[in-house]
């Protein structure tokens, strides 16, 4: 009897070893860019960040939401979008009041921003890549976290929706407990749910 | 400095031989190694030292920053090769997530490289998160012993799942590959699972070199020695010398940094 094969997808496990065995495009960001604080060190690059550009000032909105790229959330944007944006401002709310989350955004499986937090922004490459690196095809997606800086920690979860997979990435103090991440993710997946007809 | 990390998914697979006579393997060909024990087992130090419990060691390191680079080596007969043991802390809860510890081992890993060490072979915990996510997130290569039998390798994809998600704080990372250990020729169902394993990944993700089962492993552990130090531990340290020429080739490649394996 095979000891191996039934139990396991050959195709998939060799797609990941030869991911594995190929250099990796390195971040077109720097360390700073890419939204961590003096502490964090973890892209391999050892050279120092060049000093951030001058940016303009934040409004004073702590999150603002942008325009959801059609197609990937609301097939209709004139008719969802609204409703949309009011239910992801009660879950930013709800993730602030239940998790301390100090920050949030979401993207859709292209990358794209549905919903976003003006200092966060630098940290959507980040969280992309460790949420296609985490995901195996057959699988259910599965949460990442990274310490970004101190008392900072990037909660990545990718949700499965009716409109494909969703990366909310949110800000928190400490790493979710696995109940908060399944609670987070049926949340999220609620919200965007399109709607019933009634 | 290069700096290997030795990790698995799964535990008992024989992560600490292969680090520790790795290692031996490298200092005797002169190359100026450092072996740390970053396994909170402490399965290094327990094999080489007998007062390992005593000693100040890597996740010490990693809680205290006022503790200094030297007061954490410690040499041995060898002249070439130094070991960092586990350490007092090494008890202490070692988790916190990705990222957690990351500066604080690479602090560890600069300390060393400026004390002249051409090479560091790290022994992690078993799995891929905590402490040894950071470990691997701030060496240069990971290879990874993985048991002959048949329940180890069904984690393979776990672990492959894991190094690509370590590869994105990490694009340097090179895999170096997976090193079949505890190989029994005469048990088929051990050949058949290093079989199967060759079949499953890439030619080059797999040592050529296996690691038999062998009493002389736990007889050199019993002593507190690499096992190519034992008086009939010639054919098994040839087993390591030939893992060592293997990962440099490996390493080798253009860069500059590694000539020092040539």
């Amino acid at each position: 009897m095979d000891p191996v094969n039934p139990w396991l997808d050959a195709d998939e496990v060799r797609r990941m070893a030869e991911r594995l065995m190929m250099p990796v495009r390195e971040p077109a960001v720097s360390v700073a860019d890419a939204g961590f604080d003096e502490a964090f060190v973890g892209y391999a690059s050892e050279r120092p960040a060049p000093p951030a550009p001058p940016v303009p000032p934040a409004p004073p909105a702590p999150f603002t939401p942008v325009k959801p790229p059609a197609p990937a959330v609301a097939p209709s944007a004139a008719a969802a979008r609204g409703p949309f944006l009011d239910r992801i401002q009660h879950f930013r709310d709800w993730m602030s009041r239940e998790y301390a989350a100090t920050g949030m955004f979401i993207l859709d499986r292209e990358g794209a921003v549905i919903f976003d937090e003006s200092d966060h922004g630098r940290l959507h490459f980040l969280a992309r890549s460790l949420a296609l690196a985490s995901r195996r095809p057959g699988t259910s997606a599965a949460n990442v976290h990274v310490k970004i800086g101190a008392g900072t920690t990037l909660e990545v979860i990718p949700v499965e929706t009716a409109y494909g997979c969703l990366v909310l990435g949110a800000v928190v103090v400490e790493a979710l407990p696995p109940a908060a991440v399944s609670a987070v993710m049926a949340a999220l997946a609620q919200v965007a749910a399109p709607p019933t007809a009634t | 400095m290069i700096n290997i990390a030795v990790s698995s998914q799964k535990g008992g697979v024989g992560k600490t031989t292969v680090s520790i006579n790795l290692a031996h393997a490298f200092a005797r060909a002169g190359v100026r190694t450092l072996l740390v024990d970053a396994d909170p087992q402490g399965s290094v130090g327990l094999s080489l030292t007998r007062q390992s419990r005593l000693l100040t060691g890597f996740y010490d390191y990693l809680q205290d920053p006022g503790i200094p680079m030297d007061r954490l080596i410690v040499p041995t007969r060898l002249e070439t090769f130094s070991l960092v043991a586990s350490g007092q802390a090494s008890d202490y809860e070692a988790g916190g997530g990705m990222g957690a510890h990351l500066a604080r081992v690479r602090a560890f890993l600069r300390g060393a490289d400026a004390r002249g060490f051409d090479l560091c072979i790290i022994d992690t915990a078993a799995g891929l998160f905590g402490v040894t996510s950071d470990v691997i997130a701030s060496s240069e290569a990971v290879m990874i012993p993985q048991q002959a039998e048949p329940l180890g390798i069904r984690s393979v994809p776990k672990l492959l799942e894991g190094l690509n998600r370590l590869r994105v704080l990490n694009p340097r990372l090179s895999v170096l590959g997976v090193c079949l250990t505890m190989v029994q020729q005469d048990l088929a169902e051990s050949t058949e699972a290093a079989a199967a394993l060759r079949q499953l990944l890439p030619p080059e993700m797999v040592f050529k070199t296996q690691i038999p089962r062998d009493g002389l492993f736990v007889r050199a552990s019993a002593r507190g020695l690499p096992v190519g130090v034992l008086d009939d531990g010639a054919g098994a340290q040839l087993v390591f010398d030939s893992l060592r020429a293997e990962i440099e080739a490996k390493l080798e490649p253009s860069d500059a940094a590694h000539a020092t394996f040539g």
